[in-house]
């Protein structure tokens, strides 16, 4: 008797942490919402667990350090804003069930993210359908925004960054002529490495390239393969914890090679991961330069809620709810509606703590990139912005 | 030539981390009598037990060990008593589901308690490398490559006396055998597949710690990629024979990187189970003699 009133009490708790994990993993809106007129509501999408949780966790807080601000402030036009953020685990399916809840929710007035362009771009036939503005942080895939006028995206796109890797990192930073290329098999990491192989041919330079399956652990027989190849530099493109895994397994094999790595840009927790992160170079359109006092503050400020060093991945999330910040108040008295903020952020321009965000027709902007590498544990600027301007 | 020996060293090193995985499947499949799906998230705590063991006493790996082996086997106790022990008798798909239930439940606790970002496990082994000349053949073998292969061989020993030389190790056979024989005996049924699932939990967690310190990394995710391949070679060696779902992880191991040095990385999968349907093809019962050797 005694035993089956502990297993009773057993299950009850178990219950009731399982309660406590489903809240706690969907994220809620904290009242208010579709009943007030004078809150208004967004939809955050991103990554919180799975491969992509440091990003995903980074906009979560990006986002709600912007809306306290302007809420604290005395909110836009008179409104409050709200965000509510749903977990997509870096999957594009899961992505587009959530992006649709938003869609059909009508209090919803924006939907902000997804993290990944895969994602992003499953969503776009449905936020084109339902009329409803979705402005990713990150998406970087040059055939995104254009999906539909309601497509956004601040990131910058590959058709910039990666011809940048091939002709100012690997050639003139470099002057690497053999090239190693692992990349993640993803929408992504195709139009990564489709935009970075004609400038690297037209440099005159010997790409080799591996593929693996996203979430992939074991990288060693395609260490030992590209290692057979002998080049002068490895190149990763990927985001997640898999470029820390290749670089990591390269060094164990006892591959002494320049590492590279496109997408992940200057994360702190890259470092934490490497075994040797002095050996790597990245592509980075935006830096927290510690002179900057607005920038040393926003960092510290990200640094206490989020417990890890910030990258630009959450400084563009959090420009993207001053950028629907910008668009309220352009609209103005007029009525608030999806397609008032369609309008008014198609035709914005602004700046953010990442720079100039100005949308180009297609709704994604162009970014300058800077090449950067980490010394003693800290991510450093190797050569500044004059490249891109050449 | 050069370039296959390399792969299949690559490709064993790998092996013996699905061997083990595959040994811990094959004790608690033998000794409880029914399949889970919840091994990925037993090799997780594990990986995670031994993860603040690093955290707080440095890199002693034989500490380490233990907290792996003690975490996971606390977690079979859970498992067992959520999972089997109401469910001996009924019918097998209850158990099955009530598995999977726990593993999502173990998952997403992990991720709220440990939190959702890959921990980085680093310099645990020094990372040196030895060259082996085979006459003009050079062959690289990593030192936290024969420290993984060493171990689980240590580990598959120190196991087969325990099954063979000890009191409990003969229980859990009988058990294993024949249920209602074992009981007829005088063999407390439910108590010995209790160990039995924390023992073999206990391994799937040191094959965590193996994972966590070949990769580099621990997440809450981890697990579940990894307990589809312990079941591969578990499925292979016959599902409760130790010694030849051993064989199949090692198999898998090798097959994946020969098959990736000839192709590309992205075939994993396909190599791996492909060669898991192909053995079944021909011999349903696994490498397994026909007559069976349980546990």
């Amino acid at each position: 008797m005694k035993k089956k009133r502990m297993l009773a009490v057993a299950a009850l708790s178990m219950t009731a942490v399982l309660m406590t994990a489903c809240s706690g993993g969907s994220g809620s809106s904290t009242g208010g919402g579709s009943g007030e007129a004078s809150t208004i509501k967004l939809g955050g999408l991103a990554p919180l667990t799975g491969n992509y949780a440091e990003y995903g966790k980074g906009f979560q807080i990006g986002w709600q350090m912007a809306i306290d601000e302007i809420n604290a402030a005395g909110g836009v036009n008179g409104h409050k804003l709200e965000i509510e953020v749903k977990d997509t685990q870096g999957d594009a399916v899961v992505s587009s069930n959530m992006a649709t809840n938003f869609a059909e929710d009508e209090s919803v007035m924006a939907i902000l993210g997804d993290f990944t362009s895969g994602a992003c771009k499953a969503n776009a036939e449905i936020v084109d359908r339902y009329g409803i503005v979705q402005l990713s942080p990150t998406a970087s895939a040059p055939d995104y925004a254009n999906m539909s006028k309601y497509c956004f995206s601040i990131m910058g796109r590959q058709d910039g960054e990666a011809p940048y890797l091939a002709r100012y990192i690997l050639d003139k930073y470099l002057g690497a002529k053999k090239i190693a290329v692992i990349r993640v098999d993803s929408d992504w990491g195709l139009s990564c490495y489709e935009n970075f192989l004609p400038t690297a041919e037209e440099l005159g330079m010997e790409v080799t390239v591996e593929k693996y399956a996203s979430g992939e652990k074991d990288f060693s027989s395609l260490i030992t393969k590209m290692r057979s190849v002998n080049p002068d530099v490895l190149v990763v493109m990927d985001q997640g914890d898999s470029v820390a895994a290749i670089f990591n397994q390269a060094d164990a094999a006892g591959w002494d090679i320049q590492h590279v790595a496109l997408g992940p840009g200057t994360s702190e927790q890259l470092i934490g991961q490497l075994t040797t992160p002095d050996n790597l170079i990245v592509t980075s359109p935006f830096f927290f330069d510690e002179n900057d006092e607005t920038l040393t503050k926003w960092s510290s400020t990200f640094q206490e809620q989020s417990g890890f060093a910030p990258t630009i991945h959450p400084a563009c999330a959090y420009d993207t709810v001053y950028l629907i910040k910008n668009a309220i108040e352009r609209i103005g008295d007029g009525e608030i509606t999806r397609d008032a903020i369609q309008q008014a952020l198609d035709q914005s321009e602004n700046t953010g703590i990442t720079g100039a965000l100005n949308f180009t027709e297609d709704g994604d902007i162009v970014r300058n990139y800077m090449i950067c590498g980490v010394e003693n544990g800290k991510w450093v600027v190797l050569e500044g912005f004059d490249y891109a301007n050449e | 030539m050069e370039y296959f020996l390399n792969q299949l060293v690559n490709g064993l090193c790998q092996g013996a981390i699905y061997a083990l995985m595959a040994i811990g499947y094959s004790v608690i499949v033998g000794v409880v009598g029914m399949v889970t799906f919840t091994y990925g998230e037993i090799m997780m705590i594990g990986a995670f037990s031994a993860y603040y063991i690093f955290q707080a006493f440095g890199n002693n790996l034989p500490l380490a060990i233990l907290a792996a082996f003690t975490g996971s086997f606390v977690i079979g106790i859970i498992v067992y008593k959520l999972c089997y022990e109401k469910f001996f008798n009924a019918p097998r798909h209850i158990s099955l589901l009530c598995t999977i239930g726990i593993s999502m439940l173990i998952k997403n606790l992990a991720q709220i308690v440990f939190g959702p970002e890959t921990k980085p496990v680093l310099d645990i082994i020094e990372n040196r490398t030895f060259t082996i000349m085979l006459g003009s053949v050079r062959l690289d073998i990593k030192l936290l490559q024969i420290v993984v292969i060493l171990l689980v061989i240590v580990l598959a020993g120190t196991l087969t006396l325990f099954f063979n030389k000890t009191k409990w190790g003969i229980a859990l056979r009988a058990v294993s055998q024949n249920k209602d024989a074992a009981y007829l005996m005088g063999i407390n049924v439910k108590r010995t597949a209790l160990i039995g699932n924390c023992i073999g939990s206990g391994l799937g967690g040191v094959a965590g710690i193996l994972l966590s310190i070949y990769y580099y990394s621990v997440s809450a995710t981890m697990g579940g990629a990894y307990s589809m391949k312990a079941f591969a070679a578990s499925v292979l060696g016959g599902l409760v024979d130790i010694r030849f779902s051993a064989l199949g992880g090692l198999c898998i191991g090798i097959i994946e990187n020969l098959g990736i040095a000839v192709s590309a990385a992205t075939f994993r999968d396909v190599f791996a189970f492909g060669f898991l349907i192909l053995v079944l093809l021909i011999r349903p019962q696994g490498f397994v003699s026909k007559k069976g050797v349980r546990v």
